[in-house]
């Protein structure tokens, strides 16, 4: 399907941009540090307290950490015409939104792929035997963080005081991810003895493809000129 | 056809909505038949535009642009094809180098070269001879040549004088959004024809 | 904006009538609650807001639809005003909210799922407002908070759950108790009065932007 090359294409276009200059992917990284050291200053001493709300804090840094990365999402074209010089070409613009989606969540999941066991290294967490129930809140929570994201990125692309905007428009819509995400972790963390992280895990998985579905939708609508 | 006029006269725009970056605000206009308000997927398939900054990625190669362009054509990226249009445009020797550290002639020439690597029916040129040199001028000529023997159709926009200008079949001048064709020849352009109130979309 | 049409005034009046009626009933007519004393009275001012504040962001749903099926400016105006009118009722439920809380559970903020959506409402609200004072050209305006009133709909009901879920996990919900017919009937007065007070508002609102929109489009003329 043409889509999906057209959407290949631009996830790597921008893949490899951002392997070449890492200038989202270290500013990324840095600030998740940043903040997960903030957290241990804080609360420091108390390591119960620590691991009971790991996290929370985790969600915290990951959170703004791709608020950082979703305003540089369409801010690489600009240098290049902006949005334009992908609209100019012929094929449904939904490649777009996939591409960029699809971009953003590969460069947000390597990240946590670092930031989580740092996390459990500050917060003296054992986290291996709980991998697998992390690895699925990460990839339902990053897919959701950035469905919407992606979005709220391209709508407010062009408006003044975008930096204020895009926060202020997702937060709300993100809501359901980060208290589904952060319940999820959190009671994975502490062992999950009734099951109760898989309801949260639903509420993750619905409010995935529900936005999936309605961002792909409207997507043109946002980029038309 | 050339179009010509000051600076601010909406040359850039009318290119824009041809190619279907802008929309109508009022009336329709048809390129190679097809609607700007209704088709306007199946008119960016047969378009090219080359605007004065050029769509390009400053951390790719040349040969790399090109790959994304014909990519996002919808094309199989053929290296025979980049390696031509490379070469055509004289670019060959920095293909693998990235855009960064290309001058801005060197840029100018490499937009016109995603023109090269598309198949298209209408070509849509924005000022082509800014920040060229006498010989990156020659080259803008021979491909506007080139098109017009291929039968592409080429409506260009320039205020600078060159060749391709003076040779042009047709020229309009635009004034503060007004278009005013004038008679030096009976042939009109085959493929690209405007109707609508004032005889040109109207400019927002 | 001129002297009142008559469709404003006759609401206007039925308004401030209904209002001074429901108020009068639901202030000294009905016996105050045995168990919270006096408080319990705001809940007459305080369910009738939040039922507005979320029937007003349902007419921006569904105004911000027909925007974008149809691009008609009136669609946009009815959803713009509404948008208003909604922001005043959500922080005045959101106020009302916290004076009851404090007496009653010694707190001025509850993690109660209705009250939580609601805060979050005024942040969809917020955002709405926000982005339309930053777009300057009218149809990307209109375009644009379409959308935004589209998707923040379309997420009310899921935050809804969300902290639903949330809340039950952590205690139990309480359980509703069967409203005595007094009650319930100084309500839906009450209701009927906001009501027509929104009512009310809008139709002056409406008015005013319709009057705004050709404000601009004869200074663009001009320009």
């Amino acid at each position: 399907m043409s889509v999906l090359r057209r959407a290949w294409a631009i996830v790597w276009k921008d893949l490899l941009i951002e392997a070449r200059t890492k200038q989202s992917f270290n500013a990324m990284v840095f600030f998740a540090a940043l903040v997960l050291f903030i957290f241990s200053f804080a609360l420091g001493p108390d390591t119960e307290l620590l691991q009971r709300v790991a996290g929370g804090l985790l969600w915290v840094g990951i959170a703004f950490t791709g608020i950082l990365s979703l305003s540089r999402t369409y801010q690489n074209e600009e240098t290049s015409g902006g949005l334009e010089g992908l609209r100019a070409y012929p094929g449904d613009p939904r490649a777009i939104y996939v591409g960029k989606l699809l971009g953003n969540i590969v460069l947000l999941l390597m990240v946590e792929a670092i930031l989580i066991p740092a996390a459990g290294i500050l917060f003296q967490a054992n986290l291996w035997p709980h991998a697998l129930g992390l690895a699925i809140v990460s990839i339902l929570g990053t897919i959701g963080f950035s469905l919407v994201g992606t979005f709220y990125a391209a709508l407010t692309v062009n408006l003044r005081a975008r930096e204020v905007m895009l926060p202020l428009l997702l937060f709300p819509a993100l809501v359901p991810v980060l208290l589904g995400a952060v319940n999820a972790t959190t009671l994975i963390l502490e062992g999950d003895l009734m099951g109760e992280a898989v309801v949260w895990l639903r509420v993750l998985g619905a409010f995935d493809i529900i936005f999936f579905v309605i961002c792909i939708w409207i997507f043109p609508i946002a980029l038309e000129e | 056809m050339c179009l010509v006029g000051p600076n601010g006269a909406g040359k850039t725009t009318l290119l824009k909505l041809v190619a279907t970056l802008l929309r109508p605000s009022g009336g329709d206009a048809h390129v190679m038949g097809h609607s700007l308000r209704n088709d306007p997927d199946e008119i960016r398939m047969r378009t090219g535009l080359l605007t004065v900054r050029g769509f390009l990625y400053d951390d790719l190669s040349a040969a790399e642009n090109l790959h994304f362009t014909m990519r996002m054509a919808g094309l199989r990226p053929h290296r025979d094809v980049i390696a031509r249009a490379l070469e055509r445009i004289g670019l060959a020797e920095v293909a693998d180098n990235r855009m960064r550290t290309f001058s801005t002639g060197m840029r100018k020439r490499l937009a016109l070269g995603q023109l090269l690597v598309r198949p298209i029916e209408v070509a849509l040129l924005d000022e082509p001879y800014s920040g060229l040199d006498a010989q990156g001028m020659r080259l803008v000529d021979e491909v506007v040549s080139e098109f017009k023997a291929a039968g592409t159709t080429v409506l260009l926009a320039s205020h600078q004088d060159g060749e391709a200008v003076r040779e042009a079949e047709q020229t309009g001048i635009l004034r503060k959004g007004h278009l005013e064709i004038l008679p030096e020849s009976e042939t009109l352009s085959r493929h690209l024809s405007v109707g609508g109130p004032a005889g040109a979309p109207e400019v927002e | 904006m001129g002297p009142r049409t008559t469709v404003e005034k006759t609401l206007g009046i039925l308004a401030l009538l209904s209002m001074l009626v429901g108020s009068y009933v639901g202030l000294v007519v009905v016996p105050a609650d045995a168990a919270q004393g006096d408080v319990q009275r705001l809940m007459y001012v305080h369910v009738p807001a939040a039922w507005l504040a979320f029937m007003a962001f349902f007419i921006v749903f569904v105004m911000s639809v027909l925007y974008l099926i149809q691009r008609d400016a009136r669609w946009d105006r009815v959803a713009a005003s509404s948008a208003e009118i909604g922001v005043v009722f959500t922080v005045v439920t959101l106020l009302l909210g916290m004076m009851w809380g404090k007496p009653t559970w010694g707190v001025f903020w509850t993690w109660d799922p209705r009250l939580t959506t609601t805060a979050i409402l005024l942040a969809i609200y917020v955002g709405y407002g926000a982005l339309r004072s930053f777009a300057d050209d009218e149809e990307k305006r209109a375009r644009w908070s379409a959308i935004v009133g589209v998707i923040g709909f379309a997420n009310v009901p899921i935050v809804y759950m969300s902290v639903t879920w949330w809340r039950t996990l952590h205690q139990p919900p309480s359980s509703p108790r069967s409203v005595a017919p007094d009650i319930l009937w100084t309500l839906m007065l009450n209701l009927a009065a906001f009501t027509l007070v929104y009512a009310y508002l809008m139709v002056r609102r409406i008015r005013l932007a319709k009057l705004d929109g050709e404000l601009e489009k004869r200074m663009a003329y001009n320009a």
